[in-house]
């Protein structure tokens, strides 16, 4: 308990260091497990939307990162930001650089769930853009023959170009169900409530939902290669009708 | 924030038993000691993996869903179970040739 005590000190005192990030698509979960001590991990993510309404199709998020387990509770990562936003006549920018940590509170198998904290700092590259910050729990739970992570963040504007001072709330949630190394199959869900002081109809919220496939392989001396790619569904109508997102990860053993 | 501290202590308060011993496992040579290794079945247990190597090795087993960095020289809990009684196979990511080995839970 002393353990998991002093990990949510250090918690605290990053979020206090790292207050909150810039809105960037970010389809994927976070897992409080996900720390290897002493491995460099190399990652991109993208996500790739697609919408009816020329309006808001051709929304595109990419990134690039590197992190590195400094112990066995503490991830830090700098990733850089790509974005375009919807709409015709748009081009690829890039919109930010974030700095991530996770923190693994508890050890895998050890209580209920396992429990991790995030706390991210973005730092906007983008002129008259706030900075932002995003925070709050990890959290998995093993249930027979699946994996299921829950991520709850809120995200909040910080520094002088600040549109709005409330907090956002969003979600995401992963259930896989463990059944080859190379393979297994998943389902996902991610929401976005909008500033909590002033919740709005669940139509007027972003929720995706779709199916994902999730693997790793070892690639000899480099380590091990990991994927996640799948199908988001948009199932509002501030939601974009379909996002295709990947994830692709090399752990390098130092 | 209040939220996100009542959700950590309801679940570090609801940890289920846990056996009284500790088991020890350790790597020396790119290979496990002992390769055949009994584990209670039915309650929780922690396991200490101790590696004797000069080299990092990964502690893994897709069938306990754990996977576990342990430095030279270093050693790490795994905590594992209630599990139910079987084999489950474990092996060294880095060195899946020689570092295999099997949890018989009894």
């Amino acid at each position: 308990m002393f353990v998991a005590s002093s990990r949510w000190l250090g918690a605290v005192a990053a979020l206090a260091l790292f207050v909150p990030a810039v809105a960037h698509a970010d389809f994927h979960t976070r897992s409080p497990d996900e720390i290897d001590e002493g491995e460099i991990e190399l990652e991109h993510n993208g996500a790739a939307s697609f919408d009816r309404n020329a309006a808001n199709d051709g929304a595109r998020a990419y990134t690039a990162e590197i992190g590195y387990g400094v112990n066995s509770w503490w991830h830090p990562e700098v990733e850089l930001g790509f974005e375009r936003a919807p709409g015709p006549g748009q081009s690829t920018n890039a919109t930010g650089v974030v700095l991530e940590n996770i923190f693994r509170l508890t050890e895998p198998g050890e209580y209920w769930a396992d429990l991790g904290f995030y706390a991210e700092y973005g730092f906007s590259t983008v002129g008259h853009t706030a900075d932002s910050t995003l925070f709050g729990p990890l959290i998995e739970k093993d249930i027979g023959r699946t994996t299921q992570t829950l991520n709850i963040f809120l995200g909040k504007n910080v520094g002088p170009n600040q549109d709005n001072h409330g907090y956002d709330l969003s979600y995401a949630w992963q259930g896989r169900w463990n059944m080859w190394r190379a393979f297994s199959p998943a389902v996902e869900v991610y929401g976005d409530a909008g500033q909590i002081d002033r919740i709005g109809k669940f139509q007027d919220q972003q929720f995706l939902v779709g199916p994902v496939a999730v693997g790793s392989f070892l690639v000899g001396p480099l380590g091990k290669f990991k994927y996640e790619t799948g199908y988001l569904f948009g199932a509002t109508r501030a939601s974009a009708n379909g996002t295709v997102r990947w994830k692709l990860e090399l752990e390098i053993p130092i | 924030m209040r939220f996100i501290l009542a959700l950590s202590a309801a679940l570090l308060v609801s940890g289920s038993a846990f056996a009284d011993d500790v088991i020890h496992l350790s790597i020396k040579d790119h290979k496990y000691e002992p390769a055949r290794l009994e584990v209670p079945a039915g309650v929780k247990f922690k396991l200490l993996v101790k590696n004797e190597d000069p080299t990092p090795e990964e502690f893994e087993s897709f069938e306990l869903k754990r996977e576990k960095v342990v430095p030279p020289g270093q050693e790490i809990p795994v905590f594992l179970g209630p599990l139910d009684p079987g084999e489950y196979k474990f092996f060294g990511d880095f060195h899946q040739d020689t570092a295999q080995g099997v949890m018989v839970a009894k």
